[in-house]
């Protein structure tokens, strides 16, 4: 049996699903991590985002072997970190969630952004989110959530 | 000095959300769960000759109109609309059964082995059939236009809006005490509740209805989560078993309700100084096949004829027309933002073709406090335009860039929108059809919960209730519950929609903690309830459509700015000013936030998002081609509120979620007929449609 | 079921496409989505997929004097950050797509899918591209236009696969990259343009043009551009209606979901026009 390892959270996974399942599945139904969430199934809402070796990409359309031999964070692994709560009080204070379906894609969002820019300019948090639709809240409160964890979370990226 | 309530508070469950802890309906599974799927007409119109259904697995069921114990049809305003179809089928997509069971590959490939044979009959796409006539009249519109100086007359249109929540719809369900109990992405429990009962012919305490987390709603999880509640009692009735019923995004951009595309026919009786006497219209809106709320929304379309001027002499006609498409329904603003649309161009061109500036023209028309509304009401409160406005220009240097922009070689624009939101249900439908209740329960370690069937499907009603029962009785907001409603604790307040959830259920709410503030004693359990009653001062014959639709109005005034790139048509919605009159917020982020959402909604209605149907299939299906806004899409947000409490709602409080979108789409479009110097008569302004203005000639 | 390979080496892919009919999967933006099935069921992929994305030896971009050469498995935001990329490309990888989409795209997927509204296919016009192909004999080289045939089909033979991409830079004075989607990001290109120009002392040295998403394949007409290569930028001016002309017929767009042949057409002349007088301004 051909199987797919990946570190998954800081965990090392065996999986021995077929390689052509779709990752949010694998994560979702196989691995009960219901963070990442399905809202188009065709990688453009971004609900599905998860970072793999560091890198966000959309697990909707990110076949299983695409993992293999990889490292992937989920929500479910980020919220452990300081990062994530530099994040998460820049959002509650500025509103930035309101029915949450995209949140979580937009955490990881974040995180890539500010991991390769710590103090991005509007234009660049719009161009950096432009893979995550939110419909609640016209993007603008989250704009200022991340510059608020940019700032308040200075030194962590 | 107390703590204003407005100041914001953290919101207090945003916190499960940012961490992906909340629980949405496709997060739950259940032990021994199977799995539906919807099959469903593949054709517009039609009998339904022959259903040929593969030998089933052991396990497996179909579930069908035959299989309803009680009533084909969802209840709702009319009983037209089915369940499941049966015998005909009105519109592709039009759901005929469910196959059940619990392996997903298996149920695809059965899925893929039904076939049907219909009888085609010639569908209707056009406007031309009514089912639902409504007029009123205001004054002597008929003399008006007799002694008119000048009649101006202009159409407009609007398009599909698709609420594009970014969760699809669902549910989940199972039997309980011989009943059945529904989980779902829903904003109204109660709608979904009677209509099960109705469906099921099942007593009250049988059907038990759930809230999960939403991920958006927008007017969308209105009425269509009734259909498939519904279906999905039938089959947990049937099977005996957890099912769970889930749509796909294609599967539910294609099938559930959306904003009523809408003709709008303009008329206004001008005198000898240019003043507006009468204005005649006439709204027809495309219902899809079926009715559902179609004539509610024709109703709070037709009521917002006037907009915020006061005009002497109208006359409205409407005209719900049914076609062989989808069934449209309640998406924020339910009506009025298809007709402010046409109202608020219709001013600005009659001030165009009269030589007026539309400004002053505008103001000279202004609804003032003590005027009479559309219908004959009142106004009865102080009315703000006037110091919004002046705020509004000041911020945004409207004159400045309204002078600039005149220029016709920088294809920049600057537009101007004001319009009211009537707050609650029309007329007395909050007496008669909703009479809602709400119950409070203080426990014995003193804490309170808020036991309501109001959703918080991210407008913040988790928040601001809380807020509002902490504030009045002055304990922290920690010792306030307030959980997803499930209706064998909670009592009917109504549904979550048509921007009552603060004014009137907030109201009850509030009356209510009076009360057991009143009664309180420590450490001992204490149940308070309080129902609607309607304001001594509304009255309101729905017959003839005369008197006040609405106890109370919140303005809004939406400045936008506009850059058109001449080679390539498209438009960038650069900046928004906006400036509300909410009463008074209970919470200003809650507030801003709607603002913010709102707006972006309305700048994706007037610019991007078009969806039209070829023979009745819808052509824009995902969202790769149904475009809304992403981040780099939306404009810079610059939002203000402005106090003027209403002295029915708690702390002032007026409507605030459906005002943010109603009146944005005009303030874009008036900003880019003036970037490239045409007029504008329909929306979605897309590049193609204003390439085909810039190239034609005479304007 | 099909058959599913994750092979640990070039050699080891090439075996495979030697052996039978395999559909190769890179970064999986395109396929994914166009075989998306019942969440949770499996997709509607027909042939044995051979999924090459974690083939890290053609992970690599590397220059040599004006060419660029850029590995199959090398991700669109690898490219957007890195040094060698010309600017245009640069300006096309922002507009792309998404940072995931980027993450997990490569240009050899975007050649490989032949879409006309591909917008790294543009790109590999407009640099002239040459797409390395190799199988378990060996490798060959053709260049893009001879390499795409239309949409979805492309000169590769079922046991080859895209091992390189290698664009044709030159020391632009002047380019240009215009996406016409449907919102500021995130979209598919409705039109798009890109052009760039080097010039010396008022004399044409190198001009490329490239239209997408208006006709079958990428438009680059390789015998404009030659008549235009060593004219002055003062008889490009007088010569604009003529090179619109040129273009014209050759610019045959379609009606569907996202927008309309007018439209298309339309907006492809203006972005080419302006490229054109922009060059002209430089007089």
């Amino acid at each position: 049996m051909k199987t797919i390892d990946f570190i998954l959270n800081g965990k090392p996974i065996r999986s021995e699903l077929s390689a052509d399942r779709r990752f949010l599945d694998v994560l979702r139904k196989e691995l009960g991590l219901t963070g990442a969430k399905e809202g188009c199934g065709e990688g453009e809402c971004g609900a599905c985002s998860v970072l793999l070796d560091g890198k966000i990409v959309q697990s909707c359309i990110l076949p299983l072997a695409s993992v293999d031999g990889k490292t992937v964070m989920t929500i479910e692994g980020y919220k452990k970190t300081k990062k994530f709560k530099a994040i998460e009080t820049a959002f509650l204070k500025e509103g930035a969630s309101q029915c949450g379906i995209c949140t979580p894609g937009m955490v990881m969002a974040t995180e890539y952004l500010l991991k390769n820019n710590p103090a991005p300019s509007y234009d660049e948090i719009r161009h950096g989110l432009s893979g995550n639709l939110c419909r609640c809240t016209g993007y603008n409160m989250i704009f200022n959530a991340i510059r608020r964890a940019a700032k308040e979370g200075e030194g962590l990226w | 000095m107390k703590r204003d309530i407005s100041k914001s508070i953290d919101n207090v469950e945003g916190r499960e959300k940012i961490s992906g802890e909340a629980i949405y309906t496709s997060d739950i599974t259940m032990e021994g769960m199977l799995y539906a799927k919807t099959i469903r007409s593949t054709i517009a119109k039609g009998r339904i000759r022959h259903i040929s259904i593969p030998s089933m697995p052991k396990g497996y069921y179909t579930v069908d109109a035959a299989d309803i114990p009680a009533e084909n049809y969802v209840h709702m305003l009319h009983e037209d609309w089915p369940v499941f179809a049966e015998n005909s089928v009105n519109h592709i997509g039009e759901p005929i059964m469910l196959i059940v069971g619990p392996d997903k590959e298996v149920i695809k490939d059965i899925v893929g082995d039904v076939k049907i044979t219909y009888d085609e009959q010639t569908p209707v796409f056009d406007l031309s059939d009514s089912h639902k006539a409504l007029e009123f009249t205001k004054g002597n519109p008929k003399h008006a236009f007799k002694k008119a100086h000048k009649i101006i007359t202009y159409d407009y249109e609007t398009s599909y809006q698709e609420q594009t929540y970014i969760e699809p719809q669902g549910f989940i369900g199972y039997p309980e005490n011989d009943g059945v109990t529904l989980i779902g992405s829903i904003q109204c429990p109660y709608y979904v509740k009677n209509a099960v009962k109705t469906t099921m012919g099942m007593d009250d305490d049988k059907v038990r209805v759930i809230q999960a987390a939403v991920g958006g709603a927008f007017g969308g999880k209105e009425e269509y989560p009734s259909l498939i509640g519904c279906q999905l009692a039938v089959a947990v009735a049937k099977v005996g078993k957890p099912i769970k019923l889930v749509f796909e995004r294609e599967e539910d951009m294609e099938v559930t309700t959306k904003r009523h595309p809408a003709k709008i026919h303009m008329e206004a009786a001008v005198d000898e100084t240019g003043h507006i006497r009468g204005i005649r219209s006439h709204i027809g809106i495309d219902g899809g096949a079926y009715m559902g709320l179609s004539q509610v929304v024709l109703s709070r379309g037709m009521l917002a004829v006037t907009n915020a001027y006061t005009i002497d002499h109208v006359n409205c006609k409407g005209d719900v027309y049914l076609t062989n498409t989808v069934p449209n329904g309640a998406f924020r603003g339910f009506g009025a933002p298809q007709m402010i649309f046409a109202i608020e161009m219709f001013i600005n061109h009659i001030a165009e073709d009269l030589g007026e500036n539309p400004l002053e023209y505008k103001m000279r028309h202004m609804a003032a406090q003590g005027d009479l509304t559309a219908t004959g009401g009142v106004f009865r409160d102080p009315i703000l335009l006037n110091e919004m406005l002046e705020t509004i220009m000041e911020d945004s240097a409207y004159h400045e860039k309204h002078k600039a922009y005149q220029d016709p070689d920088v294809f920049k624009g600057i537009g101007m929108s004001w319009f009211l939101h009537g707050c609650g249900f029309t007329g007395s439908g909050e007496q008669e059809k909703i009479r809602a209740r709400i119950r409070l329960k203080k426990d014995d370690k003193d804490d309170v919960h808020i036991l309501i069937a109001a959703v918080d499907m991210g407008q913040g009603p988790k928040t601001t209730m809380r807020k509002l029962v902490a504030s009045l009785l002055e304990i922290p907001i920690e010792n306030v519950h307030f959980k997803n409603p499930d209706t064998r604790y909670v009592t009917d307040s109504g549904p979550t929609v048509a921007s009552r959830t603060m004014m009137v259920v907030g109201g009850l709410v509030a009356r209510a903690t009076r009360k057991l503030s009143e009664q309180w004693v420590s450490g001992q359990e204490l149940v308070v309830e309080e129902s609607y009653r309607q304001p001594d001062y509304v009255k309101w014959d729905q017959d003839t459509m005369t008197g006040d639709a609405y106890p109370a109005y919140s303005w809004g005034i939406n400045v936008t700015e506009v850059a058109v790139d001449p080679n390539t048509y498209e438009v960038k919605v650069k900046d928004m000013w906006n400036i509300y009159d909410v009463g008074k917020a209970i919470d200003e982020r809650v507030v801003l936030g709607q603002a913010d959402g709102g707006q972006a909604q309305a700048v994706g209605y007037a610019t991007l998002e078009k969806m039209e149907h070829n023979a009745g299939k819808l052509l824009q299906k995902n969202l790769t081609d149904y475009i809304i806004p992403t981040a780099a899409d939306t404009p810079r947000m610059h939002n203000k509120l402005i106090d003027n409490p209403y002295p029915l709602g708690p702390y002032g409080a007026k409507g605030a979620g459906e005002l943010t979108l109603v009146g944005g789409a005009p303030s874009v479009a008036l900003a880019i007929e003036q970037a490239i110097g045409r007029r504008i008569y329909k929306i979605p302004a897309t590049p193609e449609h204003l390439m085909e203005l810039m190239n034609h000639e005479d304007h | 079921m099909v058959d599913n390979v994750i092979p640990k080496s070039l050699d080891e892919a090439l075996e495979h496409l030697a052996k039978g009919d395999y559909q190769i999967i890179n970064g999986g933006t395109d396929l994914m989505v166009k075989n998306r099935a019942w969440s949770e069921t499996r997709l509607d992929f027909k042939k044995n997929m051979l999924y090459v994305r974690s083939l890290e030896a053609l992970d690599y971009i590397k220059r040599e004097n004006n060419v660029l050469r850029i590995g199959a498995t090398t991700s669109l935001e690898s490219l957007l950050y890195h040094e060698h990329v010309p600017s245009v490309m640069k300006e096309c990888l922002h507009l792309f797509a998404s940072p995931a989409i980027r993450n997990m795209a490569t240009l050899s997927g975007n050649i490989g899918n032949a879409s006309p509204a591909g917008d790294g296919l543009l790109i590999t016009y407009l640099l002239d591209g040459v797409i390395v192909l190799v199988n378990a004999e060996g490798v060959r080289k053709v260049r893009i236009n001879d390499y795409v045939k239309g949409p979805g089909t492309t000169d590769r033979r079922s046991d080859e696969m895209i091992k390189e991409i290698q664009l044709h830079d030159d020391a632009f004075d002047y380019t240009v990259f215009n996406k016409v989607g449907g919102r500021a990001s995130d979209s598919i290109s409705k039109t798009s343009f890109a052009g760039a120009v080097r010039h010396e002392k008022g004399i044409i040295k190198d001009i490329r043009i490239a239209i997408g998403a208006v006709a079958a394949t990428v438009i680059k007409d390789k015998s404009v551009e030659h008549m235009l290569r060593g004219q002055s930028i003062h008889q490009l001016k007088e010569k604009i209606p003529q090179i619109l002309e040129a273009y014209e017929p050759h610019i045959q767009p379609i009606d569907d979901q996202r927008s309309n042949r007018s439209y298309r057409k339309k907006v492809a002349m203006n972005l080419l026009e302006a490229f054109l007088r922009q060059i002209a301004s430089k007089e």
